[in-house]
Formats: structure tokens, sequence, C-alpha cells
């Protein structure tokens, strides 16, 4: 379904202009974001500090506009085509790391899949666990 | 030794030539994003199969067609790639469109989060030391949870050589998604909200993109795994090997 809604883009949903000044503001709280991790010489990609930044200023405003809501569901359609490039590095570093590839395969595959299950055990526990009621938050 | 080329051989160097600018990079990109698409609609979706998969294989295949350096093929298709900054703020609308369900879920949040994402580290950490791994080996693998932008800074930090990084953040990337798919039957969890969660905390963009093709509030909560996980590991980690 996502996938073939992707060619649609822009001409259904919102007029390019309104996508267009989404994508504005988006890139505006990357930048946003980028600005703190320079500044204050935070570990955290400017990225996921931008996304933080723009939550806190949906909820501090109440809602989500119509342009970055057309640009943000744009962009996250296309999500795979942004992290196909660096995934074909798989197939060109084998050989670089000769005599620990036993170790790296391994330790990778056991220890996903053990965290996994680690996460899912323990979020699905608590959720049954602890009342939902927990809204006194904020 | 100065002899003009002639059309074939101009046509057999034109991929070369071409690499040099971004756009080669760019409609291959495109193209095999498309083609995996189809290829993925004509096989029936397999949920075994992350769509990431075929994605990158035949965009893989097509670079060593053309016999392309993977090298320069990269540095054009990083103009692409400049999307994924603000792609990653993007991911802040269904996050705040599901805020009412993260707050509900708030508490078993807080409290699997420390824990799932320092035993996503651990438990790879101690096999990887078990097996004999090099010091570097086990900083290159100690970031595998978080999303590749702050995990190249952990990394800068902590020692990692950086084509192992990638290569760790995407093999457990792809893994936690088909780990999710066993796990979640297994243990029969329904609850996309938890299903989610384990795909951000644990595979980063990719459990993402996974998340998004199950529900917009499973995509949510795994944009809020990925975050958080980013978050924690970032201040784990320079701690952690420091000891």
């Amino acid at each position: 379904m996502r996938a073939t809604s992707v060619i649609h883009l822009g001409s259904s949903w919102a007029p390019p202009m309104s996508i267009l000044r989404g994508f504005l503001i988006l890139v505006l709280f990357f930048l946003l974001g980028e600005s703190l991790r320079l500044v204050f010489l935070v570990p955290i990609s400017g990225g996921i500090l931008g996304l933080m930044l723009l939550t806190l200023y949906f909820m501090a405003t109440g809602g989500v506009g119509n342009a970055v809501a057309s640009a943000s569901q744009a962009l996250i359609s296309v999500l795979i085509l942004l992290i196909m490039p660096g995934l074909t590095e798989i197939f060109f570093i084998s050989g670089k790391f000769t005599g620990q590839w036993l170790a790296v395969s391994v330790s990778l595959l056991v220890g996903t899949f053990l965290s996994v299950v680690t996460t899912l055990v323990l979020l699905n526990v608590l959720a049954r666990k602890l009342p939902s009621g927990s809204n006194n938050h904020e | 030794m100065n002899s003009p080329l002639t059309v074939w051989e101009r046509l057999l160097t034109l991929s070369h030539v071409l690499a040099d600018t971004p756009m080669l990079a760019i409609a291959m990109t495109i193209l095999a994003f498309f083609a995996a698409n189809s290829v993925y609609i004509a096989i029936g979706r397999p949920v075994w199969l992350p769509p990431v998969v075929p994605a990158a294989t035949i965009l893989a295949g097509m670079i060593a067609l053309l016999g392309l350096d993977p090298d320069s093929y990269r540095e054009g298709a990083s103009w692409l790639m400049l999307l994924l900054g603000p792609a990653t703020v993007a991911l802040g609308v269904p996050l705040y469109q599901n805020i009412h369900h993260i707050r509900a879920m708030l508490w078993p949040i807080v409290l699997t989060l420390p824990i799932a994402a320092s035993l996503a580290v651990l438990y790879t950490l101690v096999i990887a030391w078990a097996l004999g791994a090099s010091p570097t080996v086990m900083a290159s693998l100690a970031p595998k949870s978080v999303t590749a932008a702050i995990a190249l800074g952990i990394g800068g930090i902590i020692g990692s050589s950086v084509p192992m990084l990638m290569a760790a953040l995407l093999i457990t990337g792809v893994f936690t998604t088909l780990c999710v798919e066993v796990a979640t039957r297994l243990l029969k969890i329904t609850d996309e909200r938890v299903i989610g969660f384990a795909l951000g905390l644990n595979g980063h963009a990719i459990g993402t993109v996974r998340a998004f093709e199950i529900s917009s509030t499973a995509g949510a909560f795994s944009s809020l795994g990925m975050s958080l996980t980013g978050l924690f590991t970032a201040l784990l980690l320079p701690v952690l090997f420091n000891l």
C-alpha cells in the first residue's frame, strides 16, 4: 500500500507549494538541531534533535499544520530510498575484516535476537501490569 | 597516443564519465527503488524479507554491472541522502499524532528503555568478547542499534572502525525486522505499540521503515524507540568504554 502510493506524491494530497512550505519547516528544524549539536557539542545528531524539537513544538502549539503533515508524509514514504545507498556498503566491504567475521556475525545475530526478545517481552509485560492511567504527566 | 576515441570506446567509458556527476547515482537509486517495489509486490511481499534487502541488492547489482567504484557511487548518492536529515525530523509528525498512545504507555516505556537499550549493547559485546573480538571490533559493534548519524558520532569517541560500524548497523537493522517477525509469532504479541517500539529500539531507521509498513502507530512508537535509544546509547557508551 505504501509502496504504490509513492507515485502519486504531490498530485493528490496537497498543492506543491504547500509541500514546499512544509519541507522548509522540516529543514529549518533540522538546522536548529544541527546548531544545538554544534554549539553545545552534544553527541546527538541534528536530525534527532530536530525531531524532538518539532514534537515539542507541536505539543506547545497543539497541532500539526497541513503543510508540514504533507511534506512529512512524502519524506517518510521514501525513507527506504534514502537508506538504500548506505545499505549497498554491505556488499562491498566484506574481506576487510577477515579473521573477525565469526565473532562479528555470531555476536550481532545472537545479540540482536536476544535484545529483540527482551524488548518485546519487557514492554509487553509492563504495558499489561502498569495501569494505563498514567496520563497525569504534564 | 592522441588518437581520438571511437564512438564505441566513448560508449564503453560513458558510465565512468557520468559517474562524475551525482545524477547517475541519483537515477540509479530511484530506479532500483521502483524495480525493488515491483519485485517485492511480484513475490507477494514476504514478511521474512524486509523490502530494503531487495532494494539494496538490486542497487548493488547495478553498481557492479556498470563497473562503478562503490565509493564514487556513494559520493553521488550522498546528494540524495542529504534528505535523511529533514526525513528524520519528519518523524516528529506521526510521533505527535500518536502522543496519546505514548502518554498512555509512558511508564512501561520509561522502564523498558534503559534496560533494553543497555542489553542491546551488552548481549553483543559479551558474545563478541567471548569469541575473542579485538577492542576495535568491540567498539565498532557497540553502537549497532543506534541510528547512523548518532552512531558515527559515538564511534568517533569510543574508537570504532567506520566501515565495520556501518556494516554492524545495517546487519542489525535488517536482522531486527526478521527477529521481530519471528519473535512476535512465537510469543503471540500483537500490540502494534510494542512491536513498533522493539523495531525502533533495536533496528533504528531500518526497523522504523518496517514499522511504518505495519501502521502509523507502529511507526510512531518505532520513531520514539529509535530517538530514545540514540539519546540513551550516546550517553552510555562513552562512559562504558572509559571504564
